[in-house]
């Protein structure tokens, strides 16, 4: 939303509308109620930007551990850097965090240079990094207390924990809490300065399923809050679950980055119907005939390939017509895994190993 | 800088190390049995042997004979210093300690005392105040020859004697030298430990990093701890002052120069073992890194034993250790009540100070590379 100040021509005074950037609306005048129609103004390049990159490099002697790499994130969206152990994920998310000096390239923060204003805009960011872990002997609520203390704008603490799930918890020493718990402190001090940025730093990682989950749901109410997230990550699941912008980060390039719609469109192989112990002979060769793509699997499951959604149903009603019997059907969309499988080589989950 | 920051962060330091029961016992409890077991230990050391230079001006038989007489007690070594020499002077430039000098008609005086009741020779005594324990053995051992050797002349009477020309008004024990370098050394291994151990620990759970991208600076966050280390300082000197008053009876004064020095040493130290962690990396090696600076200077800087016991180099060598100023200054202030000796070596701790903090500051890194 942007707003815009306006004199009106019939009586002189000021006011003021609002609406979506490039809108055409009719505006009236709330002191003479005369009428009129008013464009208000385009965003300028990188006014809805938090966070802009351009080739960034790290070196380490011979070793480029981040090759130039661009993107940018819009403020307000979970932006997930996914890529498997290496990649360069926390390299770049460091040096974004000022952390580490890059050897080169450009960020910005909010619009601002980090190389000349980071102290400025140090306010205005909150971090977890990675492998975090905080005083051991403090409470939960000295903790959020001590680092909100570094701080002049500060949110409320209590809202913090109310927020994080953590009110009870919040007289237990850090020492004594589980990994999911300290994860969750983690993100409520990176919160405790009401940041407009928030990195984190692979804050699942040795987390059981449970408590991953659980943080998961920390970042997406984030979201809600209007918080714009980094966050990197080599769980597959959880940039599918929480980002609304994947980078996919492989030997310290971007081999990848869009939506995931935009990814699985762009690099994977759509989706993926399948026929569970089919009890009908010829069931692949029917379907064939009929036009669909379908192949008997290592199991004795059938897969059909689907090209949009519409042709489910298609795959349906040719089953029943043909009075194929089958035990069950599912319907799997390509994911995240394929897509670097079919960029890289090879899985995800194998390069973590 | 912000007091509120910084104070935000000293209550956390002190709030951790007050819930860490181990870390509490062994910082109450390190200097206590330090002080008990080395000071009864140390009490009973004796067998040292000391220098002590003489002129002879008579050179008669006389004087040949007490100066064989020192010699023969194999705890003094005797250093002879041509009569020519002006004492003042050779005291200065040779750094001596301790000088008797033999005055010229010491045999014909004793000659004279055995007609004339009431004459008596006087030996020149002098001594460097800033080695008073020492002086106390060696000026026990000429007394004992002079005493031998008024019993051989007169039976008894005091016919040879002794003027001091020191400022030494009290006796001495061991005691009274060891409880300042136990000070000095307990502030040396709470500082350099503490800020090497919290410089790894906090560097390897990521709140190095963390710290860096908040408002903090690294000036107040160094100065907080450091306000810390001062605290610990403080405790663990009021419990080595207490056990020393009040077990082995030390006579302990507290003035403006031992609390200067003490607040310099804490600086000193700090910046020391943030160098030290600014280059140690690891959590498991920061011990072994700490202890190969501390336990050398430890042993060569006078803490336990005195620097004449040691060889010359190594006497030089100590002279360059920042913890020799530290005991020095301590024993002068505290015990010795030394005051122009005081103030020299708590200038030395101040530089030292200076230099380690202002490097401690430079050189801390939080950025990762």
């Amino acid at each position: 939303m942007v707003e815009k100040k306006f004199k009106c021509p019939d009586c002189g005074k000021v006011a003021s509308y609002s609406g979506m950037p490039g809108e055409l609306k009719t505006i009236y005048c709330p002191y003479c109620s005369s009428k009129g129609r008013a464009r208000l103004p385009e965003l300028k390049h990188g006014d809805d930007l938090a966070i802009e990159v351009s080739d960034l490099r790290k070196e380490y002697g011979d070793l480029v551990a981040v090759n130039n790499i661009s993107f940018s994130v819009k403020k307000g969206e979970i932006f997930a850097f996914l890529g498997p152990n290496g990649a360069g994920k926390t390299t770049t998310v460091e040096m974004i965090e000022s952390i580490r000096q890059p050897t080169a390239g450009t960020i910005k923060l909010i619009g601002k240079n980090i190389k000349t204003h980071f102290n400025e805009v140090k306010k205005d960011i909150g971090v977890l990094p990675q492998e975090f872990l905080s005083f051991e002997r403090l409470t939960v609520r000295e903790t959020l207390v001590y680092f909100s203390k570094l701080y002049k704008k500060r949110a409320d603490i209590d809202e913090i924990i109310e927020a994080m799930d953590l009110k009870s918890c919040e007289k237990m020493l850090y020492r004594n809490l589980s990994g999911g718990l300290k994860q969750r402190v983690g993100v409520a001090i990176a919160l405790v300065n009401d940041p407009d940025i928030v990195f984190l730093d692979e804050p699942t990682t040795g987390l059981d399923p449970k408590a991953r989950r659980d943080v998961w749901e920390v970042i997406a109410n984030l979201r809600k809050k209007g918080k714009t997230v980094f966050l990197t990550t080599h769980y597959m699941e959880e940039a599918e679950y929480l980002a609304d912008h994947i980078a996919i980060i492989h030997k310290g390039k971007i081999i990848a980055e869009g939506t995931l719609d935009e990814l699985i469109n762009r690099y994977g192989k759509g989706s993926l119907l399948r026929i569970k112990r089919c009890k009908t002979e010829g069931a692949v060769e029917s379907l064939k005939e009929k036009g669909f793509t379908a192949t008997y699997e290592s199991n004795g499951d059938i897969a059909v390939k689907i090209d949009y959604k519409d042709r489910v149903l298609d795959v349906l009603s040719n089953l029943r017509h043909e009075c194929i019997e089958y035990e069950s059907i599912d319907v799997r969309r390509s994911n995240l895994e394929e897509i670097f499988l079919h960029l890289t080589g090879s899985k995800l989950s194998e390069e973590e190993t | 800088m912000r007091g509120q920051v910084i104070a935000a962060d000293f209550i956390v330091s002190v709030k951790t190390w007050l819930r860490s029961k181990g870390t509490l016992f062994w910082t109450l409890a390190f200097p206590i049995m330090l002080i008990l077991i080395f000071g009864a230990i140390f009490s009973g050391m004796g067998d040292v042997e000391y220098t002590l230079h003489v002129q002879d001006l008579d050179d008669s038989e006389m004087s040949r004979g007490f100066i064989e007489g020192l010699n023969s007690t194999g705890a003094i070594k005797i250093e002879i210093v041509e009569p020519e020499q002006n004492v003042s002077s050779y005291i200065d430039e040779k750094n001596i300690m301790r000088l008797i000098v033999i005055p010229k008609g010491y045999e014909e005086t004793i000659n004279k005392s055995f007609i004339d009741q009431n004459a008596i020779v006087n030996l020149s005594f002098y001594l460097d105040p800033g080695e008073q324990s020492s002086n106390q053995v060696v000026m026990s051992i000429v007394s004992s020859v002079i005493q031998s050797f008024n019993m051989k002349l007169s039976n008894g009477r005091n016919i040879v004697g002794i003027d001091e020309i020191s400022t030494i008004t009290e006796d001495f024990r061991f005691i009274d030298f060891f409880l300042p370098g136990m000070i000095g050394f307990t502030i040396m291994q709470t500082c350099v430990y503490g800020s090497i151990e919290r410089n790894t620990k906090f560097r390897k759970d990521g709140i190095l990093r963390k710290l860096l991208t908040t408002p903090i600076t690294r000036t107040e966050w160094i100065l907080s701890k450091m306000l810390f280390m001062l605290f610990l300082s403080f405790i663990s000197t009021f419990l080595i002052i207490l056990v020393g008053v009040f077990i082995y009876g030390v006579t302990v004064n507290i003035n403006a120069l031992m609390i200067t020095t003490i607040i310099a040493t804490s600086f000193l130290f700090s910046g020391l073992g943030m160098l030290i962690g600014r280059f140690v990396k690891e959590e498991e090696t920061a011990d072994t890194a700490g202890g190969a600076i501390t336990f050398p200077m430890m042993f060569l800087a006078g803490t336990f034993f005195q620097l004449e016991m040691m060889p010359p180099f190594l006497q030089t060598f100590a002279r360059v250790l920042p913890l020799y100023y530290v005991n020095e200054s301590l024993r002068n202030a505290m015990i010795y009540m030394n005051q122009s000796e005081a103030i020299l070596n708590t200038i030395a701790v101040l530089a030292f100070a200076c230099v380690f903090f202002i490097a401690g500051v430079l050189l801390t890194k939080w950025k990762e590379d």
